[in-house]
């Protein structure tokens, strides 16, 4: 961050200037998460509510429940398969965009083609694949009109498919944004000097671009994966209820107003993001790199 | 100093300036009188950037004083110290008309809207710029945003105006131009013109005090005149003038000059002037390189002021040509006018000797402690 | 032409690539236009293709809270929320931007309590939101709690779009300023402020679009009215018919109409600066 230009001056401005952030901050972050915390350590009773006693319980059952397992490794499994996608996908995306694209004007209004639909809602974007993947949407309409097909294909909707495919349509763009802001600072003389000293397309690729987009691929795929870890409505309607998520047993608990042990999970969930996140902090120095 | 008389007069007194633990600038004394064309001359990190800006106020003094006009001013906003500054990229504010940057600073006086205007567009015809008055800095070219920096300074009437590096961002066509026109500019408004620069050809061309700056002290501050022929230290020697640098150890004075030898026997001679160096004492000088002889080894008698080398490199530069002579031990530079050199061309590889007249070597006030790492010894012109 | 002829013919991999592109551009668009077109569907109630009988029943239904939930409602709370995270965002986020400028105690783990309020999962701040404001003997709703959880998303966005605003500002215009007799506070409004309004809409932009799709920081803090995301969610499982289409169209439409304003005024401002007007 270019600093502000000054003669020695008095720190009090910026404290007042950085209060109300720290406040909404403290006050609708750091203190839920806290609240959750605790809340995950006390005990449920049916009927009653929160009773106001220390407890493990609500872990332990979390922990010991085949049931939270599997809808962990279903989530994880989630997160696997659409990080791949649209790794591969926003990087040669914002590839295209950064070193095919000539004109800097082009590729900007190409760049905003890609995000607007990210300033539209998740819900309705999630939804208007309805009609393309059903048995008879779009997409079974058209192959059976083709005469590919004489019965409309399944599992295009309500499965594990149209749950991967809502996430990459979704989450695509947290990929592209970063890799294209990191290629976007390689010094277009680097590429050069490396096909000057022999190397293929495929070469400058793999030793040159890719290394200097570390950190936006780092950065990437840190949203893509809290992203969806988090996430509960995506998979709960695009699988028609089928799949869960570990988000989905916070959400029944929820329903039974179980808060305790929907907390616990939530910390379980919780801690699992930061240490991802911890990792990829480790690679990338976030600071440097988001303040300049 | 009457303050009226010289509004523009610079004083600064002991003035210090430590970034963390490092200092920028350490114990500067220097006056620069009303009226005169100042360039602070030396190469990055010398410091005279922050030397320039603490004058400005834009950056304050660790310790030490400014006086301008004979007023204290350290501690005064940049505004009330009559000075004005012109930033190495303009710094023009993109969102306004050019009309509307040169009447910033009366909006801030509070100067109504359509006084301030027509005071801008006086000041852009000075500048012979009033046809674009309604255009935004970044359809200007480099020159013309220049000038509109110009004009955005001189409308706040200053004592004193401030350059950093006015002329590095413009091509070499343009910088010769715009030289000629600060210069007539200077002379026309009577101010004081403090000017940072890291080109000694500039410097010389434009200032009548010149203040060569190496690592946070000043190494000399004359006329260009002076800096040029009578260079007080090895530094601003080579420097300023691409001048060579010699060392010996004196073995006595006589009749007015002094000798000294070389670790290799050389003998050389100069005047004395007034001070009668102890034998024994090492002594170093500088001899213009333009004022240097080249004969084939072998021919002539051996005298004083004369040195023998081995020829490395020959350089053509039009009217002369530079022959880069190693000694063995340092390096020697003559630029031969390119007639006395083509009557008599030398190679790379021929024995050589170079020799010079003792009224051109110039006594330098302190030792030379090794030109090796020096990175101006081939700062050629 | 001339461009091509200083570059050389493209590489086939551009092709490639470019027919990448244009499929991942079908790819997001393709189902919203899908949703569009649908909107538009007869009283035949049919959810898939083809269109038949074209006509703008189902916008009419939006307005019918018997068949299709609390729309009009919903949107009468979504709008305003949406318009005050809007306005707190670019107050909060523009002012924690000047701050940030300098070092100053405690920078680093508010950064980084801001980079944390983006990761952690909505769901679980959702609950501590909802859990803060009981024990506070607070009710939820959506102009306090749910507000203060949309805070919580957009204000990050906020300010990593002021550091990198404010990191590209050139210091020298501050500098120029105050030499030509700025104070501190001239300089801010007549120079800094000038030249990162841009940045600034961006941030409003954020601020709006944030928190008027944003559906799991809203989920339990919303209190017993849903905001629009909401309502369609409930509408997901309860409605049958294209109204749900008709809503998908009008609430993307009211999306297109700020994002599309707050573009072109950040195109017509830099157009202005260059000249070309």
């Amino acid at each position: 961050m270019t600093p502000a230009p000054t003669a020695n001056r008095s720190l009090l401005p910026t404290y007042l200037q950085v209060a109300p952030l720290t406040l909404v901050l403290v006050f609708f972050f750091a203190v839920p998460v806290v609240l959750v915390v605790i809340v995950s350590f006390l005990k449920y009773q049916m009927l009653v509510g929160i009773v106001a006693q220390f407890t493990l319980k609500n872990y332990a059952d979390l922990l010991f429940n085949p049931t939270t397992w599997t809808l962990y490794l279903s989530t994880i499994k989630f997160t696997l398969i659409v990080l791949v996608i649209t790794f591969v996908l926003g990087f040669w995306i914002a590839y295209f965009l950064v070193f095919h694209v000539r004109n800097l004007l082009t590729a900007i209004g190409l760049f905003l083609l890609c995000t607007i639909p990210f300033w539209t809602s998740n819900i309705i974007r999630m939804i208007s694949w309805r009609p393309v993947l059903g048995r008879e949407g779009l997409i079974n309409s058209g192959l059976m009109k083709a005469g590919l097909i004489d019965q409309p294909i399944d599992w295009l909707l309500f499965s594990d498919f149209s749950v991967v495919v809502a996430y990459v349509h979704l989450f695509t763009l947290f990929m592209i944004v970063p890799i294209f802001n990191s290629m976007a600072r390689i010094d277009k003389s680097l590429l050069e000097a490396a096909v000057d000293a022999g190397a293929t397309r495929w070469g400058v690729v793999w030793n040159v671009v890719l290394p200097l987009s570390k950190t936006g691929i780092a950065l990437g795929t840190l949203f893509v994966v809290t992203l969806v870890m988090g996430d509960f409505f995506v998979v709960t309607v695009m699988s028609g209820g089928l799949s869960g998520s570990a988000t989905s047993g916070i959400f029944n608990d929820l329903q039974f107003l179980n808060y305790p042990r929907a907390a616990a999970n939530a910390v379980i969930l919780l801690i699992i993001v930061l240490l991802i996140a911890a990792a990829i902090f480790r690679l990338v120095d976030v600071r440097k790199e988001l303040v300049r | 100093m009457n303050s009226i008389e010289n509004p523009g007069d610079i004083r600064l007194v002991n003035l210090t300036k430590k970034f963390g633990a490092s200092y920028a600038v350490e114990n500067i004394n220097l006056t620069i009188p009303h009226g005169s064309y100042c360039c602070l001359l030396g190469p990055s990190g010398c410091g005279k950037t922050t030397i320039l800006r603490m004058i400005a106020g834009h950056e304050t003094p660790t310790s030490g004083e400014i006086h301008i006009g004979g007023e204290m001013m350290v501690g005064k906003p940049p505004v009330e110290r009559g000075t004005a500054m012109m930033f190495q990229s303009y710094a023009l504010f993109p969102h306004l008309s050019i009309l509307d940057n040169v009447a910033f600073y009366l909006k801030m006086r509070g100067v109504g809207k359509d006084e301030r205007r027509q005071k801008a567009e006086e000041m852009l015809r000075r500048v012979q710029l009033i046809s674009l008055k309604d255009r935004m800095p970044a359809q200007l070219s480099g020159g013309q945003q220049q000038r509109v920096a110009l004009a955005r300074s001189l409308i706040t009437n200053p004592k004193v105006l401030l350059l950093d590096e006015p002329l590095s961002a413009l091509d070499e066509f343009l910088r010769l131009k715009m030289r000629g026109e600060l210069k007539s500019l200077q002379n026309e408004l009577g101010i004081t013109f403090v000017h940072v620069t890291h080109t000694q050809p500039e410097a010389i061309a434009l200032a009548n005090m010149v203040v060569v700056m190496d690592t946070g002290r000043i190494d000399q501050a004359d006329t260009a005149s002076i800096i040029f022929n009578r260079p007080k230290t090895p530094y601003v020697a080579r420097f300023m003038g691409g001048q060579n640098v010699l060392t010996g150890t004196v073995e006595g004075s006589k009749a007015g000059r002094i000798r000294l030898k070389d670790a290799r026997g050389a003998i050389f001679e100069a005047a004395a002037g007034d001070s009668t160096p102890a034998p024994g004492s090492p002594m170093s000088f500088a001899v213009r390189r333009d004022r240097i002889k080249l004969r084939k080894s072998g021919k002539g008698k051996a005298a004083a002021n004369e040195i023998a080398g081995v020829v490395e490199a020959t350089e053509y530069q039009g009217s002369y040509v530079k022959v880069t002579v190693d000694l063995g031990g340092g390096v020697f530079v003559a630029n031969l006018p390119d007639g006395d050199y083509f009557a008599d061309p030398v190679d790379k590889g021929d024995g050589v000797i170079a020799s010079w007249n003792t009224a051109d070597v110039n006594i330098l006030t302190i030792v030379d402690t090794g030109a090796a790492g020096d990175p101006y010894v081939n700062a050629g012109h | 032409m001339a461009a091509s002829q200083s570059y050389g013919p493209r590489p086939w991999t551009f092709y490639v690539l470019a027919a990448l592109f244009a499929l991942f551009v079908v790819f997001l668009y393709g189902p919203m236009i899908a949703v569009l077109v649908l909107s538009f569907q007869g009283p035949s109630a049919s959810l898939v293709f083809p269109l038949r009988e074209p006509s703008l029943l189902w916008f009419d239904e939006l307005f019918n809270p018997r068949r299709v939930g609390d729309v009009v409602g919903a949107f009468n709370r979504s709008l305003p929320l949406a318009v005050m995270v809007m306005v707190l965002t670019v107050l909060i986020s523009v002012t924690a931007g000047f701050a940030f400028r300098r070092r100053f105690k405690g920078s680093t783990a508010i950064f980084y309590m801001a980079i944390a309020s983006l990761i952690v999962p909505g769901l679980v701040l959702s609950i501590g939101t909802l859990v803060t404001f009981r024990y506070l003997g607070l009710p939820a709703a959506w102009y306090s709690s749910a507000l203060g959880s949309h805070l919580s998303w957009a204000l990050p966005f906020g300010l990593l779009i002021m550091f990198a605003v404010l990191g590209r500002l050139d210091p020298s215009y501050e500098e120029a300023a105050h030499d030509l007799g700025a104070t501190k506070w001239q300089t801010v409004k007549e120079v800094v402020v000038p030249i990162v309004f841009p940045g600034m809409i961006a941030v409003a932009l954020f601020g709006f679009t944030l928190s008027y799709d944003e559906f799991p920081r809203s989920w339990l803090t919303v209190g017993s009215k849903n905001t629009l995301p909401l309502e369609i969610w409930t509408m997901t499982t309860n409605v049958t018919s294209p109204a749900l289409y008709a809503l998908g169209t009008v609430t993307t439409v009211i999306s297109f109409i700020v994002i599309v304003a707050a573009l072109s005024s950040i195109a017509v401002i830099q157009r202005k600066r260059s000249g070309r007007t």
